[in-house]
């Protein structure tokens, strides 16, 4: 870079580009939706096939999927933190956010265990909807806020029908709040990176 | 019209970019601000010194699977001198 003749307009400029690469700096977030979207959805599912339709006792097995989940995250996460080069506020407030709902989704999980799993949706929906939401706000992208608020809707009308009905309002859930927004943030993602040639 | 004075400081195209690329982010390493700023390895870390040495910066070496990694990161004196530099220099432009 040139020392000489910096004058007031060029340290503008200079701020300016430098601002506007850092926020040309993206991260994949759409691939983490996709996977827990779709494997949630495949297991809510799965489990109203097997206890409405084949009356499958242990219906529940169904959710060791969610390994699978678990295993390609971490191989994920420890695959992008090695080729980060830079640490963003950003990614830091996606990662908190999302440690904090898997733990409460845990926490959740135990206390049904404790009260029995009868009316676990609409608590589970409430929940797919805070995450999305928030990561909306967080990302500046309003098919998932959008998602989110629509997923609050789904947790309340969701109470009034049996165990079962709940399922399906899951899997609406799921795929209005995690599913449509992620495959609309890869897209634009992807319109952004070949954008800016990345 | 009252100009107010620059810091002298980041009143340098590649000081004043590393800042600018810092203030947006958590923490960056160095190959990433190199990459941004286009500067040669040498003259960037002369200036991240001299950054470090005012205290704008925070530099941290670290090892990352077995090789040298060097972070930086801006401190809170580092975003006052930002934020003084750009009031500043709004007095040098037209209104």
């Amino acid at each position: 870079m040139n020392e000489e003749n910096f004058s007031p307009q060029q340290s503008l400029q200079v701020i300016q580009s430098m601002i506007s690469k850092t926020r040309q700096n993206f991260h994949d977030n759409s691939k983490y939706f996709l996977l827990w979207g779709w494997l949630a959805t495949i297991a809510i599912s799965g489990q109203f096939v097997l206890k409405v339709i084949f009356h499958y006792e242990k219906f529940f097995q169904v959710w060791f999927i969610l390994f699978i989940g678990i295993a390609l995250s971490n191989y994920w996460m420890i695959k992008d933190g090695k080729k980060e080069k830079v640490k963003t506020y950003v990614g830091e407030s996606m990662s908190n956010l999302w440690l904090g709902m898997a733990i409460s989704f845990f926490v959740l999980s135990m206390l049904f265990v404790k009260m029995g799993w009868y009316y676990c949706y609409p608590f589970f929906i409430m929940m797919y909807g805070l995450g999305t939401f928030v990561s909306g706000k967080i990302l500046q992208f309003t098919p998932f806020v959008i998602g989110g608020i629509l997923a609050w809707v789904l947790s309340i009308v969701s109470a009034w029908f049996d165990f079962d009905y709940q399922m399906l309002f899951a899997v609406a859930a799921l795929l209005i709040s995690y599913i449509i927004p992620a495959h609309l943030l890869r897209l634009h993602q992807q319109n952004q990176k070949s954008a800016y040639g990345r | 019209m009252d100009f107010k004075e620059l810091d002298p400081i980041l009143h340098s195209q590649l000081r004043l970019a590393v800042i600018s690329l810092l203030i947006g982010v958590k923490e960056a390493e160095f190959t990433f601000i190199r990459e941004k700023t286009n500067a040669t390895a040498g003259n960037l870390s002369v200036q991240i010194n001299k950054l470090k040495e005012v205290g704008y910066i925070e530099v941290i070496k670290q090892f990352k699977d077995n090789y040298p990694q060097t972070i930086c990161k801006i401190t809170s004196k580092g975003i006052s001198a930002f934020e003084s530099y750009v009031t500043a220099l709004q007095s040098y432009l037209p209104k």
